[in-house]
């Protein structure tokens, strides 16, 4: 994916101009990302200081989880604090994801659930709500969990909200999963195998050849524990390397074809088509398998509208 | 399989070729040919009491520590605690304490006096003692420790599955080095010099443990509970299987289904079936079992 590859170039050449990300003048700017946290909402007040942590040193403020934010093209979090007498400190962390793909693939890395009606959508458990929205990715956290919280983080988040640039929909690569069978909230969109291996495990080396420049999303199927994988490569021939790859790292004794039973019983069955590779795992059947690879490369030919 | 191309791969640990433990540690079912590079049993002691947490980071100090004791000797198979500590830490060691500071769950303080304490009935000069996490490589006392007690929470982490005991180690070196892969390869920080042979003690404390997360990095005591446990070792590797069958367990009760560990815990398997550091399989591990027995998960 373009976008990343740029993205991160430009987060290359900043960094080394401007250490910490400060006083930068282009839209991913300090100032320019504290200015979409508003000095006050109702009885919040924004602290006076907004601590910024970047590609190298997030990791200061997340630990290893930081690698999470960095699979994308995460160039920085702007953190603070809105106290207010009466109640619990709410902290928000306003992450540049670098566009608006990588905004939702950060959101859907874990989500368990999704709601509409905040930016380009929002889940909400315990005292956090997140939200995601063109390329940025919100979160406000209580400190504490009281009985007004949910309203006051939502509070929080929708004047967050209206001081961005409008919500986008989800990448297109995300549209064009089956929806038939579909486990609601289980896509999930990212670049690396890492991120592939956080909800699949499938080998330690990259044996679908993903990478930063590629797009890949992966949902699970009823009735059962299936997957299903939809890759992106730049071209047709990096498409076609990855098919060659999966073939022989994964399924190296399935001849001539590509659908084999694997030693759990299920099945998996892969194709290559133009630019795409679909891989499905663990369909209960053989015929299960190449239905859902059909229906997919069915919508690769005609997309939705 | 082609296991040289794709490593070791999801088919792979259906086979059972190996790592067995692996397959385990992802959510696949254990096969008879799981074997691990360790000669003998690790004995792992799991101490548990309902009144020691009085609620999330606050705890009865005077039963910790005496849970510690016990547990220490029923471990070594002492009778006294200053006995264990003399048995694993001598009056001229430099002794390194090396807990975890995350704010949210954050080795208890009274459990890392408890620490200082015995160091210094075992005979340790004051001077000779630190407790540090972040800092452990620019702290003159861990930079010339001879002994190192390691302790920290087991919780559920976005990037390694669990925070563990073989984890918490990470700070010695530079943390991004280890991140491949779900941090596969945290076992090779028990090799580096600062630390390799010198950890005489390890507590994997599950007074609270958190079984699941809020995304990648948020936190709320929802996903925590009051397990009242210390898993105490000398192998870390066992001590953190034991706890992280505590950590799938819950997380089976609470979600009614067999819900993997996003990503799968697997640095722990690898531990023993590629490094050799320890056991994780629990053929390999004599637990015991000492106090509150209620709903211990395991």
């Amino acid at each position: 994916m373009r976008k990343l590859v740029t993205a991160l170039a430009v987060l290359a050449l900043s960094s080394a101009a401007l250490p910490g990300c400060g006083g930068q003048e282009s839209d991913g700017s300090l100032t320019a990302v504290v200015d979409l946290l508003p000095e006050h909402i109702d009885t919040w007040t924004r602290s006076d200081s907004a601590v910024t942590y970047d590609r190298e040193t997030i990791f200061d403020y997340i630990n290893g989880a930081g690698e999470v934010y960095r699979s994308y093209a995460f160039s920085q979090v702007v953190v603070v604090v809105y106290s207010s007498a009466d109640d619990p400190d709410i902290t928000v962390e306003l992450f540049d994801m670098g566009n608006a793909a990588d905004a939702y693939g950060v959101f859907s890395y874990a989500k368990e659930s999704e709601e509409s009606g905040l930016g380009g959508g929002y889940e909400r458990k315990g005292r956090v709500l997140c939200f995601w929205q063109d390329r940025y990715y919100v979160c406000a956290a209580s400190e504490e969990r009281t009985d007004d919280s949910d309203r006051v983080l939502m509070e929080v988040a929708r004047a967050i909200s209206e001081r961005m640039p409008p919500a986008s929909a989800p990448p297109d690569l995300v549209a064009l999963l089956p929806a038939e069978g579909r486990v609601a909230f289980s896509e999930r969109f990212f670049h690396l195998h890492q991120s592939l291996n956080y909800n699949y495990y499938l080998a330690r080396e990259n044996i679908l050849n993903l990478g930063p420049e590629t797009d890949a999303v992966l949902a699970r199927y009823a009735p059962v524990s299936t997957f299903l994988l939809l890759a992106q490569y730049q071209s047709e021939s990096d498409a076609a390397a990855a098919a060659s790859s999966f073939k022989q790292g994964y399924l190296p004794d399935s001849g001539d074809s590509q659908t084999l039973e694997t030693e759990n019983g299920k099945f998996t069955s892969f194709e290559q088509r133009d630019r795409y590779l679909v891989v499905v795992l663990d369909a209960e059947s053989e015929t299960a398998a190449n239905d859902l690879l059909q229906a997919t490369l069915n919508r690769l030919t005609q997309p939705p509208q | 399989m082609a296991t040289d191309k794709s490593g070791l791969s999801r088919r792979d640990f259906m086979k059972g070729v190996g790592g067995a433990l692996v397959g385990m540690a992802v959510g696949l079912p254990a096969t008879a040919t799981a074997k691990t590079t360790q000669a003998g049993k690790s004995r792992v002691v799991l101490i548990r009491n309902q009144d020691v947490v009085l609620g999330l980071r606050e705890n009865d100090a005077d039963l910790l520590r005496r849970m510690l004791d016990e547990a220490m000797m029923s471990l070594f198979g002492l009778d006294s605690p200053s006995a264990c500590w003399t048995h694993i830490i001598k009056p001229d060691d430099i002794v390194g304490i090396k807990t975890n500071v995350w704010r949210y769950l954050p080795t208890p303080p009274e459990l890392e006096q408890a620490f200082r304490h015995g160091a210094l009935e075992a005979g340790v000069a004051d001077e000779n003692i630190a407790i540090d996490d972040r800092g452990v490589l620019q702290n003159e006392v861990f930079r010339r420790s001879t002994a190192l007690i390691n302790s920290r929470p087991m919780r559920t982490h976005a990037w390694s599955g669990v925070g563990s005991l073989i984890k918490n180690h990470i700070m010695f070196d530079n943390p991004e080095d280890y991140h491949s892969d779900a941090c596969a390869d945290l076992a090779k920080l028990w090799d580096l010099p600062i630390i390799r042979g010198k950890t005489r003690l390890n507590v994997l404390v599950m007074l609270t443990p958190q079984f699941h997360n809020i995304g990648p990095h948020h936190f709320d005591e929802e996903y925590t509970w009051p397990y009242g446990g210390l898993i105490v070792a000398t192998d870390p590797v066992a001590a953190d299987a034991v706890g992280l069958r505590i950590i799938q367990q819950k997380r089976r009760l609470v979600f009614g289904e067999d819900r993997p560990l996003q990503p799968t815990a697997h640095h722990i398997a690898l531990a023993d079936t590629e490094y050799g550091l320890g056991n994780a399989s629990m053929e390999k591990i004599e637990l015991v079992r000492l106090g509150w027995q209620e709903d211990s998960l395991i």
